[in-house]
């Protein structure tokens, strides 16, 4: 729950902390935004990547950069591991993010062996940190 | 005889945002009846490659041009040197609404050449200017029409007061079709009626990477050479330094412009302000969910900066595992609040 808004938390795959999914995709995961993360972005106007595919990247190192109308954001890896391969159609419009987020709207293949979150370890995540994505939201309107 | 026109191009900005599609749209509708102005559009300056319709257009203007994007001038004016299209900065009465105190930081050419005097520049510039405005600068087309218009008026006033001795615009008035510089300009476009779609050059683009350099900095030091690890850097016959393979450039990576003693080195898509060629630090405008997204903290950042230097040594890298200081995270907590009332509140602010 995000106040009083239910997140959508699809139980057919699994969840990164920072609010991503990863559906098993042949020797990879699609991944893609939760509901969480769309709903707090609201329309996405701009995607686009600092990095090039096939790249390894670490948990937390820079990936990319998204423009919604709601905020401005870097985004991170949500793990170690290797992109493999973008969402080429988001980058001339990004509005399947919006439309089709856990399906269409995915964003990059990933290869990785991280741990992962269940979809009920995720639900659980959300409620602990609903105060504290409140308190980065509100802490910036000063 | 009509008088000759100042060529306007509107490049667009990357993404469907749109304010910044109404924008371009407004400043096109305002200036298309405009009897001194040809205006066209082109997409993004950065992403059109060197064959690109629009790079062709504006390679094929002779007189002086006001160009308006989503970048910083200095970027722009030097993505524009690279792709051919050169002249020298004109200068703009223009200011950002948020650092109009910087404005004498703004380099314009005669000043660059005071703060950076061993420069190397760039040789055979032709003699007009080219006036690059930035498109986030206002969000009305008010402004930006208003400068395009008193730029289009010193021009026919220079030209009126310097006559038949006009050394410094190309755009003096026509003699025959033809100034004594070669300059042919817009004639053949000028006299036909003002139609929106026709100035619209629509050829795809992709996403690109790579850095431009400011050769009103550049002092020809070989830094960003002896540094860039992928080849992206060469020599022309001059032995000035040049980016020789922008395709070899590591996207994402602006390394080497971090490198430049002289921050000459530009990557205009880079969200850091410097690096993209920006005067001064710019005030961001949104809201940041970096943080939600798993933006790592400042030690964090400084060990993955370290260890991909230690890779680059071919040495082990380290992560947090080594000489990390330990500290406290001080957390308040503070009251629950709706979603919808909390983003909505973003739009009621006045920034």
């Amino acid at each position: 729950m995000m106040g009083k808004f239910e997140a959508q938390i699809p139980g057919d795959r699994l969840y990164a902390r920072n609010h991503m999914w990863f559906q098993a995709d042949g020797d990879a995961f699609r991944v893609g935004f939760t509901s969480y993360s769309v709903r707090l972005l609201q329309d996405v106007y701009f995607l686009d990547w600092a990095i090039d595919q096939q790249s390894a990247v670490q948990e937390k190192g820079e990936i990319g950069e998204i423009e919604s109308s709601k905020a401005l954001s870097t985004l991170y890896s949500p793990c170690a591991g290797q992109i493999v391969a973008f969402n080429e159609t988001l980058l001339d419009d990004p509005s399947k993010i919006n439309t089709d987020n856990y399906g269409e709207g995915w964003l990059f293949r990933m290869q990785t062996e991280a741990n992962m979150l269940t979809p009920d370890d995720y639900l659980k995540l959300l409620d602990e940190g609903w105060d504290e994505t409140q308190r980065l939201i509100k802490g910036q309107l000063n | 005889m009509a008088a000759k026109k100042l060529t306007v191009v509107i490049s667009q900005g990357q993404g469907n945002n749109p304010a910044k599609r109404q924008l371009e749209e407004d400043i096109l509708t305002e200036l298309v009846l405009e009897p001194k102005i040809d205006v066209s559009v082109v997409p993004h300056l950065y992403d059109m490659s060197k064959d690109h319709t629009g790079l062709l257009f504006l390679r094929s203007v002779v007189g002086d041009i006001i160009f308006l994007s989503w970048l910083y001038p200095r970027g722009a004016h030097w993505i524009l040197d690279r792709q051919g299209v050169k002249g020298h900065e004109g200068e703009t009465l223009l200011k950002s609404e948020s650092d109009e105190e910087l404005e004498d930081d703004i380099p314009s050419l005669d000043e660059d050449e005071k703060q950076y005097p061993n420069a190397i520049g760039t040789p055979e510039v032709p003699n007009r200017k080219i006036y690059s405005l930035d498109l986030r600068d206002h969000s009305g087309p008010q402004v930006y029409v208003a400068e395009i218009l008193r730029i289009a008026d010193e021009q026919s006033v220079e030209t009126v007061s310097l006559g038949g001795f006009d050394l410094g615009s190309p755009a003096a008035p026509p003699t025959n079709g033809q100034t004594e510089n070669g300059n042919i300009g817009h004639e053949p476009i000028a006299d036909q009626p003002a139609d929106a779609n026709r100035l619209a050059i629509k050829e795809a683009t992709k996403r690109r990477w790579y850095p431009v350099i400011d050769y009103s900095r550049c002092t020809n030091c070989m830094e960003c050479i002896d540094f860039c690890l992928f080849g992206v850097y060469g020599v022309d016959g001059l032995d000035r330094i040049l980016v020789e393979e922008q395709d070899s450039c590591k996207k994402g990576c602006p390394a080497c412009s971090r490198v430049c003693p002289e921050n000459a080195i530009i990557f205009p898509g880079h969200k850091t302000p410097a690096v993209a060629g920006a005067p001064g630090e710019v005030a961001g405008m949104k809201i940041d969910l970096s943080k939600l997204f798993g933006a790592p903290s400042a030690i964090e950042l400084a060990a993955q900066e370290r260890d991909v230097e230690l890779e680059a040594d071919g040495r082990e890298t380290v992560g947090m595992s080594v000489g990390i200081p330990k500290r406290q995270s001080g957390h308040q907590s503070e009251e629950k609040d709706e979603m919808d009332t909390l983003m909505d509140s973003l739009d009621s602010l006045d920034f």
